[in-house]
């Protein structure tokens, strides 16, 4: 039985258990690391993600042709009538000049008969923009009600496209959920599995202690430590894991970002947020262990029956 | 960092202990203490005398701060239990030897690392720790030679109790509160603890010890008698008798 009256001590006993499980710690630091690292790693890109424009694809938009207006008047009534409309963010003129002008700056058509489309009078337009993420259901009746404005001649909306769109976005905002739910999952599991393997009270012990006027913070303080000590491996090992796969995966993702057109954010995290971090690891750890600690004493004072003592 | 209070500072004109109207219950079950007063000063013996199931040994866990009172107030060095802090009272308790009921020794552990534990929890360092452990075990006649390696578990009843009285003088204590300390001993041994009690209580360390009789401690005629020690010493010796759950009064011997 040792007993640890000075933080010194308890130090040393702490170390002194860690090192007698030698399984338990690599198991324990080892699974914590890689939940701690995966998880860091997940924010990241995930706010990276959230920091990203939402591409024009994803984006709802339908294209409103307008017939039958007699000038300009006209035609900025048809844009007030059309951003009045719940759900529209942006309605933005494009008129037969505006277009042909576009169209005239794409050299393959220029040679290819532009002349010949002149003479079919384009027809004025109004791209309309929806408010980003509302649903397709909503969108749909709201396409609907664009139908009915005055001097609209037809509204064009690819409804599959951004169904498929918005699916997809749900689809991948559940995943990410469900990861963060698992790797915190995971953390809770380990935490619960490092109270279990460490070795317990035996109500023989805590008697002689309490009789001999044990210090309670001293009985606690060799757990406090370890736990301290557990995460501080584990987030050292999680930032070494977090910097090695944001190195092997970044490039690919970058591509990816690029490939949709998007530019990717470099990693923000300064070069102190890993000792950052592990500080804060350590503190979390020795707070988590000294409440394990507290309920484990209680426990097993619990269990002593009065009379056991004395 | 606060100073936790030290028993041996108590001014001399303050009971070093003291139980008022003291209650005890466990549940609804009947009370194990009822009005209990008790007042012990430097150098005095008292002996707690009563029946099986009189609450001799709930007395003793409420007077070494193990358990809180029901009702009333047990007052250290004049200041109460209940408005102390846990670590406060726990650390007072490396100024008070206890003997438990057979002994409460650390089973699996041989009798120095037991004692030298107690010297350990009260902050001596590892190495006077474990002089100190040594010098205790041959104060109370404990065969180190023969017996210091093996194990609690494997004493005889004697050789444990001695352990135990060894454990509680290790951090020269300003009160010794010994439950049933007696029991287990041949009049022989006995007699050589009383011995050692008396010392003790000349020095003017405060004892509270618990027996079926009060005359365990001061037997008419004590059988054989460690060499240089003076027996019996009935005018310091004063008794308490608890009645089946019930204390009656407090009274001079």
């Amino acid at each position: 039985m040792s007993y640890a009256p000075t933080r010194a001590a308890a130090l040393g006993a702490a170390l002194r258990t860690m090192a007698q499980r030698p399984l338990s710690l690599v198991v324990i630091t080892g699974s914590s690391a890689l939940v701690l690292g995966l998880l860091a790693f997940a924010t990241l890109v995930a706010w990276r993600v959230s920091t990203l424009d939402t591409p024009g694809w994803m984006r709802p938009q339908a294209l409103v042709l307008v017939g039958g207006a007699e000038g300009e008047t006209d035609l900025a009534a048809v844009g007030t009538a059309l951003r009045k409309i719940d759900l529209v963010a942006q309605a933005d003129f494009i008129g037969r000049a505006a277009a042909l002008a576009q169209l005239a700056q794409r050299k393959s058509l220029a040679s290819a008969g532009l002349a010949e489309l002149r003479p079919n009078p384009l027809p004025d337009a109004f791209v309309v923009h929806f408010v980003p993420g509302a649903a397709p259901e909503a969108i749909e009746a709201t396409v609907a009600q664009l139908r009915h404005v005055k001097n609209v001649e037809s509204v064009e909306y690819a409804s599959d496209t951004y169904r498929k769109a918005h699916l997809l976005a749900r689809v991948g905002t559940r995943a990410a959920r469900l990861l963060v739910l698992a790797l915190g999952a995971a953390a809770l599991i380990g935490t619960a599995l490092a109270a279990v393997l460490w070795p317990r009270w035996e109500r023989e012990q805590i008697q002689v202690l309490d009789l001999l006027g044990a210090d309670p913070a001293a009985l606690r303080r060799p757990r406090v430590y370890a736990g301290a000590l557990t995460l501080l491996v584990a987030a050292a090992l999680a930032s070494w894991l977090f910097l090695a796969l944001d190195a092997w995966l970044a490039p690919d993702l970058q591509d990816l970002a690029q490939a949709y057109a998007l530019a990717w954010p470099p990693n923000p995290l300064p070069p102190w947020s890993v000792p950052l971090a592990c500080a804060i690891a350590a503190l979390l750890g020795g707070l988590i262990a000294a409440i394990g600690a507290r309920v484990a004493l209680r426990r097993t004072r619990s269990e002593l029956r009065p009379g056991d003592t004395a | 960092m606060r100073k936790e209070p030290q028993l041996s500072d108590a001014p001399v004109s303050v009971p070093l202990i003291a139980a008022e109207h003291v209650e005890k219950r466990y549940g609804d079950f009947r009370p194990a203490l009822v009005g209990v007063d008790l007042a012990v000063g430097r150098g005095d013996f008292l002996v707690v005398e009563g029946p099986g199931g009189s609450g001799k040994s709930v007395l003793m866990r409420l007077l070494a701060g193990l358990e809180p009172v029901s009702g009333g107030a047990i007052r250290i060095a004049g200041e109460d239990y209940a408005s102390m802090r846990p670590r406060a009272r726990a650390h007072l308790r490396h100024s008070l030897g206890i003997v438990p009921p057979g002994g409460g020794l650390l089973e699996r552990a041989g009798a120095v690392a037991n004692v030298e534990l107690a010297a350990r929890v009260a902050g001596t360092p590892a190495d006077e720790a474990r002089r100190r452990a040594h010098a205790a075990l041959e104060r109370v006649g404990f065969d180190l030679a023969r017996d210091g390696a093996a194990p609690c578990a494997r004493l005889a009843g004697g050789q444990r109790q001695s352990v135990a009285l060894a454990r509680a003088l290790v951090n020269a204590p300003v009160l010794l509160l010994l439950d049933d300390l007696l029991a287990p001993l041949d009049a022989a041994a006995a007699a050589h603890v009383i011995g050692i009690l008396a010392q003790f209580a000349d020095a003017g360390v405060a004892v509270i010890a618990t027996a079926r009789s009060a005359t365990e401690y001061a037997p008419p005629a004590a059988p054989g008698p460690a060499p240089g020690v003076a027996l019996p010493w009935p005018a310091r010796l004063r008794r308490l008798h608890l009645g089946a759950a019930r204390a009656a009064a407090g009274v001079a011997a």
